[in-house]
């Protein structure tokens, strides 16, 4: 139906509208509508009634509210097409959001069940004691540490000492590699890295001093810092070579941490112990050379300068013997280097079961929302486009229909 | 003539078996609607479709859609009544349409005057004059004789069913009787 202007009514149009109604209505009407007047009534009187047989049915139709209806098959079909539609339209869109749900949720679970695994081989358990926070400690033999690590490698690579260096991994930390060592000198270390709860750093320094006190070791120097979500510790530790299996048992399953990486060492520096030693001999039998020498001078001139070689001698004897027992306390004592990470992945499984605790389950239900809401914002942004596409069909549709429609009654 | 004398009448007692039911409230709407206008609706499509066999099908699909979509009533959106036509005539429309994909041959019902006993001859006359004047009224048209005459739509109601303004629904029907009127008096 075209739209008309939506000008004020013209008065005569008005006065014939009133003129109609009121005749309509069963009142009187000025002489010069009568023409009107006489066809609105006519036409009125024409008015199709509607069959008694056909208004009974309908009635019925009306009392069973439809539920058997009679009606020519057209219509029944007509709606299940356009339910049909819409049921096709949901389907395909629900259908195309959960395989895209599921294939992104597939493809980012990996990550998770892999950093499941990992922490499966965690450990925890109880532990006594708090350790203080941003603590400081420098051992009594300090002045002893070894160099630093890469500075050995480079030492052993020069000396041709045996250098091999071993990544353990978490699964397998609770038994430390031991290289062969019968008759060789060799030096032993390792690096433990740890993670743990931001608030848990403290009790698992307290649980390495603990460690290394009953091992006899020594803390070389330690860090701790804690507060906030980005607590950290290290250590470098002293521990005797003989119980160093043991303890680096005892420090992968400490309670309040999880072992992230482990790293095993060994160097041979048998044939640098030998040289050094060899010199050390050869530096005492230089001396007792000299001091034979010295009791057998005469002049002043002999005796001076031999004494200036003992001098030498034994300044050499001295630094032999040091650099001979700074190699026996590398191989006494192996260096532990253990560093504790704050992290905020999951709580380490207790040993004392997978029994039911409050942090777990709402620890769970946080990550099952978590899931929920990831899979129901891919789902809607799979959803939108296909919404918009069926709304902007539906419209066309709307409108195609309806202009049909008009044209079916101007044809008529 | 009093327009109150077509409405519709002696429906109430058929639904009273269905009282009851279960009863919620857009079915009580429902059954108010249906008995103020169910002789309105077919009166309507009847004079639409010149055809009491289609009129009769399409008055029951109307009803019966209706009844499906009586939940999704919005009255903010206009009457019931209104509502109730506009859901007719989709449904005459489309039997339009049909009628055409189809091309059945749709005969128009011969002209009987039935004269009365108290009726006249020139009242007969004029009768039949009016009847000759509106069959030959385009659809569009003889639709707003429906729903004025047939319907006993106010301006208002027939103008929410039409979807224009009240004005233009105004100017319709005066533009119809006028055309009416002119063919009335170039028969006499």
């Amino acid at each position: 139906m075209p739209q008309l202007d939506h000008d004020p009514i013209d008065p005569e149009v008005a006065a014939t509208l009133d003129a109609i109604d009121a005749t309509l209505a069963g009142e009187p009407v000025d002489a010069r509508f009568a023409d009107i007047a006489e066809i609105a009534l006519l036409l009125a009187a024409d008015r199709p009634e509607i069959p008694p047989a056909f208004a009974h049915s309908l009635d019925q139709n009306v009392e069973r509210r439809f539920a058997t209806l009679g009606t020519p098959e057209k219509r029944p079909k007509r709606r299940r097409s356009w339910s049909g539609f819409w049921g096709v339209a949901g389907a395909l869109g629900a259908g195309v959001a959960a395989i895209v749900a599921i294939a992104l949720v597939a493809g980012g679970g990996g990550g998770a069940s892999s950093e499941s695994s990992s922490s499966a081989a965690s450990s925890a358990a109880s532990s006594s004691g708090a350790g203080s926070a941003g603590s400081s400690a420098s051992g009594s033999h300090a002045a002893a540490a070894p160099a630093p690590r890469t500075e050995k490698h480079t030492a052993a690579s020069t000396n041709g000492g045996v250098f091999a260096p071993t990544q353990t991994s978490a699964a397998n930390g609770g038994q430390p590699l031991q290289p062969p060592t019968t008759g060789r000198k060799v030096v032993q270390g390792a690096q433990l890295n740890l993670g743990a709860a931001p608030s848990r750093i403290d009790d698992v320094a307290q649980e390495i001093y603990d460690v290394i006190g009953q091992a006899n070791g020594i803390v070389e120097n330690s860090s701790v810092t804690q507060g906030g979500p980005a607590g950290y510790a290290n250590f470098q530790l002293s521990v005797p070579s003989g119980s160093l299996g043991q303890t680096m048992t005892q420090l992968s399953s400490l309670g309040y941490a999880q072992v992230i990486s482990r790293t095993d060492s060994s160097q041979d520096i048998t044939d640098q112990y030998g040289a050094a030693t060899r010199a050390l001999a050869d530096a005492r039998a230089l001396r007792t050379s000299l001091l034979k020498h010295l009791a057998a001078a005469t002049t002043t001139e002999q005796i001076d300068s031999l004494k200036a070689q003992i001098n030498d001698a034994e300044a050499s004897i001295s630094s032999d013997q040091a650099t001979v027992n700074r190699l026996n306390h590398q191989v006494n004592y192996s260096e532990v280097y253990v560093t504790v990470q704050a992290r905020t992945a999951p709580a380490p499984i207790s040993h004392g079961g997978g029994g039911f605790t409050v942090g777990k389950a709402a620890h769970d239900a946080g990550r099952v929302l978590t899931v929920a809401a990831g899979v129901a914002l891919i789902a809607l942004a799979a959803i939108t486009p296909v919404a918009l596409v069926v709304a902007l069909l539906w419209w066309v549709g709307s409108a195609l229909k309806r202009r049909r429609r008009e044209q079916a009654l101007d044809s008529a | 003539m009093d327009h109150a004398l077509v409405r519709s009448e002696g429906v109430s007692e058929i639904l009273t078996a269905s009282e009851s039911r279960g009863r919620d409230a857009s079915w009580e709407r429902f059954e108010s609607l249906y008995r103020s206008s169910r002789d309105d609706v077919y009166a309507y499509v009847s004079t639409l479709l010149r055809d009491p066999a289609a009129a009769e099908d399409v008055t029951a699909l109307a009803f019966e859609r209706a009844y499906r979509r009586r939940r999704t009533f919005d009255r903010r959106r206009g009457e019931e009544r209104a509502w109730l036509f506009g859901i007719a005539r989709n449904a005459a429309l489309d039997e339009l349409r049909r009628r055409r994909r189809v091309a059945t041959l749709v005969t128009d019902p011969e002209d009987v005057v039935e004269v009365s006993e108290g009726d006249g001859a020139e009242v007969a006359l004029r009768r039949t004059a009016v009847q000759n004047a509106l069959a030959k009224l385009p659809a569009r048209e003889r639709e707003i004789v429906a729903l004025k005459f047939h319907a006993g739509m106010s301006n208002a109601e027939l103008a929410r069913v039409l979807g224009v303004s009240e004005s233009n629904a105004g100017t319709l029907v005066y533009r119809t009787m006028e055309k009416l009127r002119k063919a009335c008096n170039a028969t006499a």
